[in-house]
């Protein structure tokens, strides 16, 4: 029988704080990791692991300077980016069985705190009053209605297999009965896979190479301190993104009760298996060709069907 | 005092307030300031009411003499009434408040007639929902239609007059569905009471009849999908606060009619009825969002967004209708909790963004929002509120329209449990849903931006743009605490519309709270803390901010007194991004369902061959006079059944 879900205990929510921090410390490593393994596919040197830590440090230490056409939402955008996306990274079961905080762990809420981050994203790209950074907010939006159903579907179906919405029970329910439904599974988690693979900013759709001014979409305007928090904020969301689908499709390895050896352990597991995420993402960035944006739909639509084909298996129990 | 009472006397001043500002054509700002108070008074009488009446739970109904041969007029003022009278009141209270300056538009245009017409539209809505008999109901319903036609026409242009006549003609089609589903009824039941019409003997094919009529007809009044074509035409030239009456309140009378008949008089019998309003429910929501992000012009913007959100409410009364045919009476509940918390939440955010919309265009006096731009800067106020409903609507947490959409997500995931076709339709109604979510956060970002934000894109923008008088703040800012209550204070309302709920599908009521947690009748399934997450996410603000001073060293204060980078060239305000550009890659990518909407649309065929019949000579029959004749026809078949003695 499941248990239900309750309102956490200190413990639990002191965990889920400490993880949602660590987390946000260590973005930039795994920012740095994707621009070392960049620069290694491209045959350059490249800067050091730690080299967007020294990045934001002076991002941070900088005064922020916002174009006179901008207002209120440009100015608290970078703060609503990181503590949305710290609020997600509390919520996953990571290094627990269950989630920490379950109040935010319903798959529901969590896709729609993603929703806040695209929003207050792309509306701070308009309220800059700069052309490129309205563009970006565009693109990011287009971008979002074309993944969400895909989404959606993927983890609305493992949400099936598993008898709840919650992220918690969904990993637990993984953790002990893999094979239920493996067909279901193995498309689910190609599906996912394929929307992580954009969530985190990845090429064929992010340009990295296009205009300077396009790429950097919302970016564009912001500088200094606040500059250093949206990177930041966008860092942590690739973090987070990774984790929500190895917590989903990869369970296994966590600690069942709050101890701390159970928990060492499985934190520097979950960093191990973070870099092969970050690892395989960079392989796959970097060798593939990019699409014009407005192609973009060709290609997530082929997402969608293998959703649509994990729900057809489900139907059929396989 | 009964609840009863306090609001017989809400409707008692509704009354004054239209006799008041009808004879005031001589003094107008007496007419207006009348009307307005009255009809504020009425609504804040209205709202304890129909608290009481939700609070204390027991029936309470009336049965008032009436002098002619017609028969009674039973009042049921309980559970679902109730809550309708709380919809209806709170919008418009609001508006009442908004309309004591927002009127002064009109001064010398008519401004009395709006004053009176909008007390009438409002007294005639809150009728309508406490009425136990078919009669008045159809007759509450062509006051409806009337008063918001005087309403729609004010303005008086010839783009507006068809527009109201449009509206006209499609309505009373409507209406004649509602009257053709009556009558059926009342063969069988041999009474115009709702209370026979519920024991009607009627055979499967019958109710399903009379289903299909409901539908059609109520889907009309409530600008659902296919029916929704007067929507986006007739609502955008009525002035402003009529529009968020109509838009937030007057469309969900479409709703109500339709749960009053499919679930409580027909008690939703057969499952396939829950898929063709689930159905129908998906499509309206998507190609309304669809089309909203298309617009330029703010209020057909908004009237599009009627549309989806109708269409997610008729998702919700959906999978309640499938719940109640295959006797899940969880699956009833929740869904039916989903439909009518978003119908209110609705009712609030829409309203408020009509208001919005309506401040903009009383500094600017343009509803296109390329012509907008940088007003945040000079109405502050209005920009709040307006951005309070732009987060709203777009369902993020942790405001009302994300719990109700949270509840109706609960109520899919439950149904796809269940078997059957339920495995299929529950996970596409979601991916719906969540298409709809991703393109009303894209719209609305569009909306708030390009009006709100950047430069200013006009030469009116720049130079009249300046804060709205107090009374229309107060409108906008009540109804922005609205949003705020029904989503934060999630935990302590949920539980009032679960019972209300409960009360129509007739089953017992469901745990939907659990201390300040909402949960979908099982903590098992999942759980949601509006007011946690708000208390997390502020607290939350602490590690930036630590960061923040942290690191604070030699920095210098924030400065905002620069140009946007232009690659080099000098920055000009109409450089900022459009909102026909904003959208424009997405048209591209979805241009085949842009095209579905001509040949989807069935009103200009309809408009076609309504035009072609009552042509008497050379003179065209159009507006009121077709509606005369429309009566006249409905009148005389009337009497004719009598006569021969159809029974």
């Amino acid at each position: 029988m499941m248990l239900g879900l309750e309102m956490p205990t200190a413990g639990w929510v002191a965990l889920a704080v400490i993880q949602a921090v660590v987390m946000l410390l260590l973005t930039p490593l795994f920012s740095g990791f994707s621009r070392v393994m960049r620069a290694k596919m491209h045959s350059r040197q490249g800067p050091g692991i730690l080299q967007d830590y020294r990045d934001i440090i002076k991002l941070l230490r900088r005064q922020s300077i916002a174009p006179s056409t901008s207002g209120v939402i440009f100015a608290i955008t970078p703060m609503v980016l990181v503590i949305t996306m710290l609020l997600v990274a509390m919520s996953l079961p990571t290094v627990t069985k269950v989630s920490p905080f379950p109040i935010s762990g319903d798959i529901i809420t969590d896709i729609y705190l993603f929703a806040i981050f695209r929003f207050f994203f792309s509306l701070s790209g308009v309220d800059s009053g700069s052309m490129f950074a309205g563009m970006g907010g565009s693109r990011e939006l287009t971008l979002g209605i074309l993944v969400e159903p895909i989404f959606m579907l993927s983890i609305f179906i493992m949400a099936m297999i598993a008898n709840t919405m919650d992220l918690g029970h969904i990993s637990l329910h993984m953790a002990n009965h893999y094979w239920t439904m493996p067909i279901a599974t193995i498309l689910a988690g190609v599906a996912c896979a394929f929307v992580i693979f954009i969530e985190m900013g990845k090429l064929p759709f992010d340009c990295a190479e296009a205009e300077q001014e396009l790429q950097e979409g919302p970016l564009t305007e912001y500088s200094g301190a606040d500059l250093g928090f949206m990177k930041l904020g966008l860092g942590l969301k690739q973090l987070v993104v990774a984790q929500f689908f190895l917590c989903i499709f990869f369970p296994w390895g966590k600690a069942s009760s709050l101890n701390f050896g159970g928990l060492f352990g499985a934190t520097i597991l979950l960093i191990i298996k973070l870099f092969i995420v970050f690892f395989i993402a960079a392989l796959l960035e970097n060798s593939m060709a990019r699409v014009r944006f407005v192609k973009v739909h060709r290609v997530t639509w082929i997402g969608f069907a293998i959703a649509l084909l994990a729900l057809v298996a489900y139907w059929f129990g396989l | 005092m009964s609840a009863l009472s306090v609001f017989v006397l809400a409707l008692i001043l509704y009354g004054v307030g239209i006799i008041l500002p009808a004879l005031s054509e001589k003094r107008e700002e007496v007419g207006v300031l009348s009307g307005g108070v009255l009809g504020a008074l009425g609504a804040v009488l209205g709202v304890i009411s129909s608290l009481m009446a939700l609070c204390t739970s027991n029936t309470a109904s009336v049965a008032v003499p009436t002098p002619f041969v017609l028969p009674d007029c039973a009042l049921n003022f309980c559970g679902l009434s109730a809550l309708m009278v709380l919809v209806i009141s709170v919008v418009s209270l609001a508006c009442s408040v908004y309309a004591i300056s927002y009127v002064k538009e009109y001064l010398g245009k008519g401004a009395y007639r709006i004053a009176a017409l909008l007390n009438g539209l409002i007294l005639a809505m809150m009728l309508l929902v406490v009425v136990n008999n078919a009669l008045y109901f159809i007759v509450l319903l062509e006051a409806i239609s009337l008063t918001s036609y005087f309403l729609v026409r004010e303005e008086g242009s010839e783009k507006t007059v068809k527009a109201a006549n449009q509206y006209l003609m499609l309505s009373s089609v409507g209406s004649i569905c509602v009257i053709l589903a009556f009558a059926i009824f009342y063969v069988h039941a041999d009474s115009l009471s709702f209370s026979a019409f519920h024991h009607a003997n009627l055979t499967g094919f019958q109710s399903s009849v009379i289903f299909l009529l409901a539908l059609v007809g109520f889907g009309f009044k409530a600008g659902m999908l296919v029916f929704h074509r007067w929507l986006p035409t007739a609502e955008p030239v009525a002035p402003s606060h009529a529009s968020a009456m109509m838009s937030g309140v007057m469309v969900k009378m479409g709703i109500f009619g339709f749960i009053k008949v499919a679930i409580v008089l027909l008690g939703a019998t057969h499952a396939w009825w829950g898929y063709v309003v689930l159905i129908m429910g998906c499509l309206s929501a998507v190609f309304g969002v669809l089309y909203a992000l298309a617009e330029h012009n703010i209020k057909r913007l908004l009237a599009y967004h009627t549309v989806e959100n109708i269409g997610i409410i008729l998702m919700g009364v959906g999978v309640s209708m499938i719940g109640i045919a295959n006797h899940h009476p969880i699956l009833a509940v929740l869904g039916l909790l989903g439909a009518l918390y978003h119908l209110m939440n609705h009712a609030i955010f829409k309203g408020l963004l009509f208001l919005g919309a309506g401040s903009i265009i009383y500094r600017l006096h343009t509803k296109d929002m390329e012509k907008m731009g940088g007003l945040a800067r000079w109405m502050p106020y209005t920009a709040l509120a307006f951005f309070i409903g732009t987060v709203a609507i777009s369902a993020l947490p942790p405001l009302n329209g994300f719990v109700s959409e949270w509840f109706i997500y609960q109520s899919l995931f439950h149904m796809s449990k269940l078997g059957h076709g339920m495995v299929i339709a529950g996970p596409l109604a979601v991916v719906m849903l969540a298409i709809t979510g991703a393109f009303a956060c894209m719209c609305f970002v569009k909306v708030y931006g390009v009006c709100f934000s950047g430069a200013p894109r006009s030469e009116a923008a720049a130079t009249k743009a300046r804060e709205v008088p107090m009374t229309m703040r107060l409108g906008m800012l009540w109804l922005a605490l609205l949003c705020l209550v029904l989503g934060i204070g999630s935990p302590w309302v949920a539980p009032m519309f679960a019972q209300v709920a409960a009360h129509v599908a007739q089953v017992s009521t469901i745990t939907v709270t659990q201390g300040a947690l909402v949960v979908p009748a099982t903590n098992q399934q999942a759980v949601l803390s509006t007011p946690v997450i708000t208390i997390a996410l502020i607290l939350l603000l602490i590690v930036p901010f630590a960061l923040k001073a942290f690191f604070r060293g030699v920095r210098l204060s924030r400065e905002t007194n620069r140009t946007p980078w232009a690659c080099g060239y000098d920055y000009e305000e109409r450089m900022s991004v459009s909102a026909g550009g904003f959208t424009q890659t997405m048209r591209q990518m979805f241009a085949p369902l842009y095209r579905l909407r001509v040949w989807l649309d069935p009103a200009p065929t309809l408009m076609e061959t309504l035009n072609k019949i009552p042509s008497v000579g050379s003179r065209r029959l159009e507006g009121m006079s077709a509606y005369y004749a429309y009566a006249l026809i409905v009148i005389l078949v009337v009497l004719l059944m009598s006569i021969i003695g159809v029974k």
